[in-house]
């Protein structure tokens, strides 16, 4: 009975009918690499997918299709990661058993891996949902196999133009991805965002919206990340109301009749603690939630925003919401907290010029004096071409330079970093080079005294580098990384 | 005190792979010196009062964007070609670069005009060159190393009379095909590196300032400055393009 009103809901399911000799064959490959490079102390998520991708291509669809209450995927530039673990806390405290992958997984492949890492030797599904962050440039293609029943895009920045293009190359992926989505799917979008409020869609598929309103005060940040700032519909400049960053605010077309869509779930009410707490008031079409949430930064409320829309969607029950979200922890790299002796250590991922200028706001918001490392990579994954350095408002930090003790520049592009923090105002003197990792973040605890903060702002592969370290002293929990 | 007036062209516009570096460099080093800068943004429908202009920096736009500067700046082109031809500087990196042009074929195949600035023209081509890259540039004698990142689709192909900025070291330059990369006319420098290009090849910053001072005939001497970081920066970019300095 149970399985047929899950059918109606996701065209996808396939059942408990037995899988074919292939697939059972690709998920046995699956396993064993998964095992094997476990064995080897590597984190195995993208080789034993791509084998076994490479036997059964459609394996994660037949996989995907096997749960019961289907698949959410989040995607968008920024905010993926922490809003795929905001929606697995809350569906787990809902009592629903989550699937989920970690960032660095968000690949086919890597997508592929998770399934198959949770589903017995006979291809038996170990969970009721996949809650599965997905990276925009296999957004399309993955939707396409996993047949979603809910789809949550976050944002469109500018990020890593020499792997996704320019921004609407990235915006015709989202829409491609959209369109691929099955009847009677959800879809949760960003109402601030005007590259994504454009978006069609289909008659099939229901839309909720999100969005702050809020006023804050303004601040000095220059938003070099508006990328967007032309009408999608007619190209006549955009105005907006309020910004709350870059090209995230209440914007509407003077010249046509688009502009920011009412949200269905907005934030209307916020309030910081002293321990950094967020107190927040949502209002939802029917009632108003008071909750409090320990994240830090303007961003993280788009996260928390959209992860209670989504919650809404699977009509989960507002006390639980507020439950789950009260216990939230910053994922993996995002503004983590590590104590080393009495001293506090925070890490926090950057790898685009809007996400780095909220992580930079941010910092400044703590008080006291701060030590900071700034880790560049250039590898695949951080991006290769390093200018978005430049677009990074560093020059918020130099004025107010006195309130670092070091600035330290680390990673395969430390010298890269180091010009940047000299052409951002900081004297050439108060700026160190030091290109090995542990070297960088010794140098770093050695500075940092009882009154002040050590941030270390990676990129992705910097993150993995210096959480292998961070591990190694004990501090943080072990992981399994990416290859 | 000298004083340089840089016009910075649709800074909204196009500043797609980190050009506010290069004008940070520009106003940095300028600073540094004591040389008053003053920067004058130019949005589309401005005026650029060419008489004043000593400096135009021109960045790298998408596609979008790009169409529409373009047609902004066709009633613009007589004025500029004049002030090309008596000196003014022009700094211009990847899409504005192919702006000054004959004409570009965009990714989808439309013909856009040019300024008709440089004897140059842009074609599209299969998949983008994307990379670091090393050139050897001859705005010296001897040729000094330029190091940055490119990142395009166009294959831009320079006439017969045109020099280019260098010669590719590492690299795709101007087509991936005839080792170019760049293009020098007078006083204007097209080219596809982005990096940011100037931070880390502060010769080149200082060679644009200093034409922009001996443009309106200022005291273009120098003091030097302490480059060591800059210095170290450009060396590790030439590394990781394979190459030590000559």
């Amino acid at each position: 009975m149970e399985n047929n009103q899950q059918q109606n809901e996701n065209a996808g399911f396939t059942g408990g009918r037995p899988p074919g000799l292939r697939l059972l064959g690709a998920i046995w490959i699956g396993k064993i690499l998964i095992f094997l490079t476990r064995k080897l102390g590597r984190g195995g998520t993208t080789l034993p997918g791509r084998a076994a991708l490479s036997i059964a291509p459609d394996l994660s669809f037949m996989l995907a299709g096997r749960l019961k209450r289907g698949t959410i995927m989040i995607t968008g530039t920024n905010g993926k990661t922490t809003t795929a673990s905001l929606i697995n806390d809350i569906l787990d405290k809902a009592g629903l058993k989550c699937i989920h992958n970690q960032s660095g997984s968000n690949l086919a492949w890597g997508i592929a891996s998770t399934l198959i890492e949770n589903c017995s030797w006979k291809g038996r599904m170990d969970g009721d949902i996949a809650v599965m962050e997905v990276d925009e440039g296999a957004f399309p293609d993955v939707t396409t196999s996993l047949q979603p029943r809910g789809i949550v895009v976050t944002n469109i920045f500018r990020d890593q133009l020499d792997r996704f293009g320019e921004i609407d190359s990235i915006q015709a992926l989202i829409k491609k991805g959209l369109d691929a989505a099955p009847v009677g799917s959800f879809q949760i979008i960003n109402a601030d965002d005007p590259s994504l409020a454009s978006l069609t869609k289909s008659k099939k598929t229901k839309r909720w919206t999100y969005g702050l309103e809020l006023d804050l005060p303004p601040d000095d940040f220059q938003n070099t990340g508006r990328d967007v700032k032309a009408c999608p519909n007619c190209s006549h400049k955009l105005e907006y109301v309020k910004i709350y960053f870059a090209h995230i605010g209440h914007f509407h077309c003077p010249s046509c009749s688009y502009k920011r869509p009412e949200p269905d779930v907005r934030l209307t009410g916020r309030r910081v603690t002293g321990e950094g707490i967020n107190q927040i008031e949502v209002k939802l079409p029917d009632q108003t939630l008071e909750l409090e949430v320990p994240l830090l930064g303007i961003y993280n409320l788009y996260n928390v925003l959209a992860a209670i829309t989504c919650a809404r969607a699977f009509y989960i029950s507002t006390p639980i919401i507020s439950e789950a979200l009260k216990n939230a922890v910053p994922s993996f790299g995002r503004m983590e907290r590590f104590q080393k002796d009495s001293k506090e250590m925070i890490m926090a991922l950057i790898k685009n010029p809007v996400g780095a200028n909220e992580i930079l706001r941010t910092i400044l918001n703590q008080p006291g004096k701060i030590t900071l490392v700034v880790a560049i990579n250039d590898r695949i994954a951080d991006g290769t071409d390093v200018s978005w350095l430049w677009d990074v408002d560093f020059e918020q930090l130099a004025a107010v330079k006195n309130r670092f003790s070091s600035v330290i520049a680390t990673g395969l592009r430390a010298w890269d970093m180091a010009v940047r923090f000299k052409y951002a105002g900081f004297e050439p003197g108060q700026v160190q080079v030091e290109e090995n990792f542990e070297k960088a973040v010794e140098l770093a605890l050695r500075q940092t005294g009882p009154e002040s903060k050590l941030f270390i702002l990676p990129t992705y592969t910097a993150m993995l580098d210096i959480r292998r370290y961070l591990n190694k002293m004990g501090l943080g929990n072990p992981y399994w990384e990416e290859y | 005190m000298s004083r340089i007036n840089i016009y910075h062209l649709y800074p909204t516009h196009l500043n797609l792979y980190g050009d506010r570096g290069n004008m940070l460099a520009l106003c940095r080093r300028a600073e540094w010196r004591s040389i008053d800068v003053n920067i004058i943004p130019v949005n589309p429908g401005d005026d650029i009062a060419f008489s004043r202009c000593d400096l135009l920096f021109m960045g790298g736009g998408q596609d979008s964007d790009q169409k529409m500067v373009a047609e902004d700046l066709k009633g613009r082109s007589r004025d500029m070609l004049k002030a090309v031809e008596e000196n003014m500087v022009i700094f211009a990196v990847c899409g504005s670069y192919q702006l000054l042009g004959r004409y570009y074929i965009t990714a989808q195949g439309e013909k856009i005009e040019g300024l008709d600035i440089m004897d140059l023209y842009t074609e599209k081509g299969k998949g983008r060159l994307i990379g670091n890259a090393a050139i050897n540039c001859s705005l010296w004698e001897p040729p000094r190393t330029l190091v940055g990142f490119e990142n395009h689709g166009g294959r831009t192909y320079l006439g017969p009379n045109l020099q280019a900025l260098g010669t590719v070291l590492h690299g795709h330059g101007n087509n991936g095909t005839d080792k170019t990369e760049g293009a020098v006319y007078k006083n204007v420098i097209g080219t596809y590196l982005h990096g940011s290009l100037l931070p880390k090849n502060p010769l080149l910053t200082d060679y644009l300032l200093q034409k922009a001072l001996a443009y309106r005939n200022q005291d273009s001497s120098f003091q030097e400055l302490d480059d060591s970081l800059e210095e170290k920066a450009h060396q590790a970019a030439l590394k990781l393009a394979g190459l030590q300095r000559k």
